[in-house]
């Protein structure tokens, strides 16, 4: 079964009807998954025995009649993501063989609906990057061009066929640039509507779960699935509260798109014409465009890289060397926090612990902490006011193509790569991120953001408008 | 004195919940280590805490029976530091928007008027783990080789139990002040059924600020902070330790420190624990990953209707409904667990007098001596009620009642059955006692003739005789008796 053509609903139909089983189809996966992985760099673990087994438990459900959704479908896991049977890294080289002991809820969900986990992909160092560049265990390659990165691994699992579905985090943007290298479909739902217990994120305010697919439709089935109210996590108490609220599309051809011009100013060469066509062939079909100021987006960024490192320095500060973290041998414990936080944070995890530190000191506090709270505040209004004119909004997924494997930046760069997305984040919004062309080989991706709870409705966007 | 006295006092206080402050594992205490813990209060990445509505609802509780000002929208920070007993690197607590605060408690002062102590703030907090130093002279691991010095453990029990803090304004005078305030708010708290406040056992744990100051001085002096004060007799030895070491200090002309120190119980002083206030810079800011606190004005009133009988009004009840001395009122009420124990005493044994006399004397002496509460005891109010029967039913003498609650306190046995195994029934049988009266009269007969010749005082010796002979088990009336037939018969 060629997983890249073959839609969620047909593999479970292919295995309710025995065309295969479970167990077939995962071992054919495993299989892949390591042989790609040799060259690829996607994996930091991929699934053995314990995947077989579960999918022949899914087949034996099967044949008692159980009614699974996602029976036998091969799931990615990204590796900031607790999976209690599989070691889980954070991103982190002293968490390699680290083997949490319970499993993210969304993870639950998706095994609970029959899916398979078949292996944990590669991430940024702390999951703090869109580019996989910073992982301890080496850059994932990008499938459409290898000597360039490859955004999110999890992507790449999808782009190259050894998964149907993948279970990723994004916090400033990852899952969503991800996707846009690597050419597949990516949603980052409306904050809190996926349950993030079990998602170590360096920003608990911005980090949510998602979910990437190559299609809108197999991003519907995972979501139904994994969306709703979990009391584990305070944040999806937004699901009981307004679980029934749905968006409806009336005459989807009238929706009505902002198109934020002056955003479109900081693309780097190649982008912009990618951008500006797809515009240009949806207004010729009769999509109404119009354009709108977004006079934010700088300020969202720098609120953004505030908030989420001062967060980061005090969900960083767990890896003490007590309980978690390598422990270097130590007489006091001063040295042991050192030694300690030296090995298990890599350089970028380092960088944003020690800026958030500062960002926290007395006196920092109120320049830049409590600033970016009123930023965080303003950013929140300005979406809200747009939702108030418009149905969705489009805004490019990167500001650059995925990055050269051997290409040295200033790390602020690799911060300014967020313009397009951490802003989305900041306001909390859903945002699909979906494949509109190309430049050159390598796939250039669009988000379509809709106000709180529209989820459901930019999946059906993406379905029938931008196909 | 010739400096007036400024305390301020910084008390934590465990709740009484079921469960931990943001999980679900139990808030009891447990004789292994690390057993009452999970993924949530062991800092496990990606564990996020889910607020427990019951400790919500016991600090709120609490607030109110401090008359404080409730915060409808509050919400919880993080306070970042670093220490091995902080699972997370941080602790949750409420910085910004506390959720109690303008509260107040009257006491009485030094001079019998009333102080009222202002409390700046309640707020919630979760508790840290525990150290535990030891010594390894343990062979370390398979090498063999041993290693010298200490080695310290972690045991997360602890780690997540609901605390609040409550901070009193620096309007305590005396050592004396600080410790009736205490009691104040262990009785307050206590009462509100919030915190068994024992502080023995770390349920109620006491920090101190105290400074000097010229009477009637505006500024405040420099404070110095203690620590490690195990009881309220600690802490008020501890600060007058203190308040007469900065006396010295300024008397001397020179300048007190800021510096925290710690009560040293065997040495009776106060040890420099660091020679400066640490500055401390806690980087608190909101936690991302807790929803705030809302709060209904109507909750807040259903709190504060809610709150149970205080000791004031308690006394007042045990004098009207029971016609107690308010003497014995006062001093019954002073724990809720020795009220509770003389309500449920009486519930068994109808005599309010006759019971609190024995709560308030033998019972209250064996517990302060044992240095326990009344419902740690194993003397249960069944107990006590039996005892009291036994005594109705003359199977025993009120003098041999008190050395059987001793035995039973001590042993953990019922009072029947110390009477029963000790052999302590008192000698009601008229043939036995015959036999012994007539042995005395025959060995005293100075005493009989004294008796004969209106010496009445004379009988009170010759029953003492029987007595002694009988060890105390004779029934003193049946003796007198026997003794005057058998004289004047």
């Amino acid at each position: 079964m060629e997983l890249r053509k073959t839609s969620v609903r047909q593999a479970v139909e292919a295995v309710y009807n025995r065309e295969l089983t479970a167990h077939k189809l995962i071992e054919q996966t495993l299989k892949n998954c390591s042989i790609l992985n040799e060259t690829m760099n996607i994996f930091t673990h991929i699934a053995g025995i314990d995947a077989l087994e579960q999918a022949k438990a899914v087949d034996r459900k099967i044949e008692n009649g159980a009614q699974l959704p996602l029976a036998g479908v091969p799931v990615a896991v990204k590796d900031d993501i607790c999976y209690g049977v599989l070691p889980t890294s954070f991103g982190s080289a002293a968490f390699k063989e680290f083997i949490s002991p319970y499993t993210a809820t969304a993870v639950e969900k998706l095994m609970d609906a029959g899916a398979i986990v078949v292996g944990k992909t590669n991430l940024d160092d702390m999951s703090q990057g869109s580019t996989t560049l910073s992982s301890p265990f080496g850059p994932t390659l990008n499938p459409w061009l290898a000597e360039r990165a490859a955004g999110s691994a999890g992507a790449a699992a999808l782009a190259t066929g050894v998964c149907m579905l993948s279970l990723e985090s994004d916090n400033g943007g990852a899952l969503r640039q991800g996707a846009s290298d690597c050419g597949v479909i990516g949603l980052r739902p409306t904050a809190g509507r996926i349950s993030n217990y079990g998602l170590n994120t360096f920003t608990s305010s911005f980090g949510q779960v998602g979910i990437s697919a190559f299609s809108s439709e197999n991003i519907s089935c995972a979501f139904e699935i994994i969306s709703g109210f979990d009391e584990r996590d305070a944040s999806t108490a937004v699901c009981r509260d307004r679980s029934t609220e749905k968006h409806a599309v009336a005459d989807i051809e009238k929706i009505k798109i902002g198109y934020p011009v002056n955003a479109f100013d900081y693309l780097e060469p190649g982008l912009r014409e990618v951008y500006e066509k797809t515009r240009d062939e949806y207004a010729a079909r009769g999509f109404m465009f119009e354009e709108i100021d977004l006079t934010l987006l700088r300020e969202a960024l720098q609120a953004y890289y505030i908030i989420s490192a001062a967060e980061a320095s005090s969900n960083h500060a767990r890896f003490d060397g007590i309980r978690f973290g390598k422990a270097g041998k130590a007489t006091d414990l001063e040295e042991l926090y050192c030694k300690t936080r030296g090995v298990t944070l890599g350089r970028e995890a380092r960088r944003r612990s020690v800026f958030g530190t500062f960002l926290l000191s007395k006196g920092n506090y109120d320049c830049y902490y409590r600033q970016a709270l009123k930023v965080w505040n303003m950013v929140r209004e300005e979406f809200a006011a747009a939702f108030g004119r418009y149905d969705i909004i489009v805004l490019p997924a990167v500001k650059s193509l995925p990055r050269p494997l051997d290409e040295e930046k200033e790390f602020i760069e690799d911060w300014a790569d967020d313009l397009y997305c951490a802003p989305v984040s900041l306001a909390g919004l859903p945002s699909l991120c979906l494949p509109v062309g190309r430049v050159g080989q390598l796939p250039v991706g669009m988000q379509l953001i809709g106000p709180p709870f529209s989820d459901e409705f930019l999946v059906e966007i993406c379905n029938r408008v931008f196909r | 004195m010739k400096y007036e006295v400024v305390i301020g006092l910084e008390v934590h206080v465990e709740l009484l919940t079921e469960c931990k402050l943001f999980c679900s594992c139990p808030n009891r205490f447990a004789s292994e280590p690390n057993v009452n813990t999970c993924p949530v209060c062991l800092g496990f990445p990606g564990a996020l805490p889910q607020m427990s509505y019951d400790a919500l609802q016991q600090a709120l509780n609490a607030s109110v029976a401090l008359n404080c000002e409730i915060a409808l929208y509050s919400y919880f920070d993080r306070k970042n530091y670093f220490y091995p007993d902080m699972p997370k690197g941080y602790q949750i607590s409420q910085y910004y928007r506390p959720l109690g605060s303008k509260g107040y408690l009257v006491i009485e002062n030094d001079s019998g008027g009333d102080n009222k102590v202002g409390i700046a703030r309640v707020h919630m907090e979760e508790d840290a783990g525990k150290l535990v130093h030891a010594s390894s002279s343990v062979s370390a691991g398979s090498s063999g080789t041993s290693s010298s010095g200490s080695s310290s453990m972690v045991d997360y029990n602890r780690a997540g139990v609901p605390l609040i803090e409550i901070v009193t304004e620096p309007d305590l005078h005396s050592s004396g002040e600080a410790r009736r305030y205490l009691e104040k708010l262990k009785s307050v708290l206590q009462y509100a059924r919030v915190s068994d406040c024992k502080m023995e056992e770390g349920s109620l744990r006491c920090d101190a600020n105290v400074s000097l100051r010229p009477p009637g001085g505006q500024l405040f002096g420099t404070k110095t902070e203690l620590k490690n004060m195990n009881s309220f007799r600690a802490v008020e030895k501890s600060l007058d330790h203190e308040i007469k070491r900065q006396a010295a200090i300024i008397d001397r002309g020179d300048e007190v420190v800021t510096q925290t120190l710690r009560w040293d119980e065997n040495k009776q002083e106060t040890i420099v624990m660091r020679s400066k206030l640490e500055a401390h810079d806690y980087r608190c800011f909101a936690d991302p990953e807790l929803a705030p606190i809302e709060l209904a004005a109507s909750e807040v009133e259903k709190a504060r209707a809610a709150l149970p009988e205080m000791a004031e009004a308690r006394a007042e009840r045990l004098v009207n409904d029971y016609n107690l001395p308010e003497y014995d009122a006062k001093v019954l009420t002073a724990s809720r667990c020795l009220a509770d124990y003389f309500e449920s005493c009486l519930a068994l044994y109808n005599n309010p007098k006759e019971v609190s006399n024995w709560v308030m004397g033998e019972f209250s002496a064996h517990l302060k001596n044992a240095g326990l509460e009344a419902d740690q005891c194993s003397f249960q109010p069944e107990d006590m009620a039996e005892l009291l029967k036994m005594i109705d039913e003359k199977l025993i003498s009120g003098k041999l009642a008190k050395e059987v609650l001793e035995k039973a306190f001590q042993s953990g046995k019922p009072p029947r059955k110390v009477v029963e195994e000790e052999g302590l029934l008192q000698i009601s049988d008229q043939s036995e006692l015959e036999e012994i009266v007539d042995q005395v009269i025959s060995d005293n007969p100075d005493s009989i003739e004294s008796y004969r010749g209106g010496k009445t005082k004379a009988l009170g010796f010759l029953v003492g005789q029987v007595m002694k002979a009988t060890k105390g088990k004779a029934n003193p009336q049946l003796v007198n008796e026997l003794l005057i037939k058998k004289i004047d018969g």
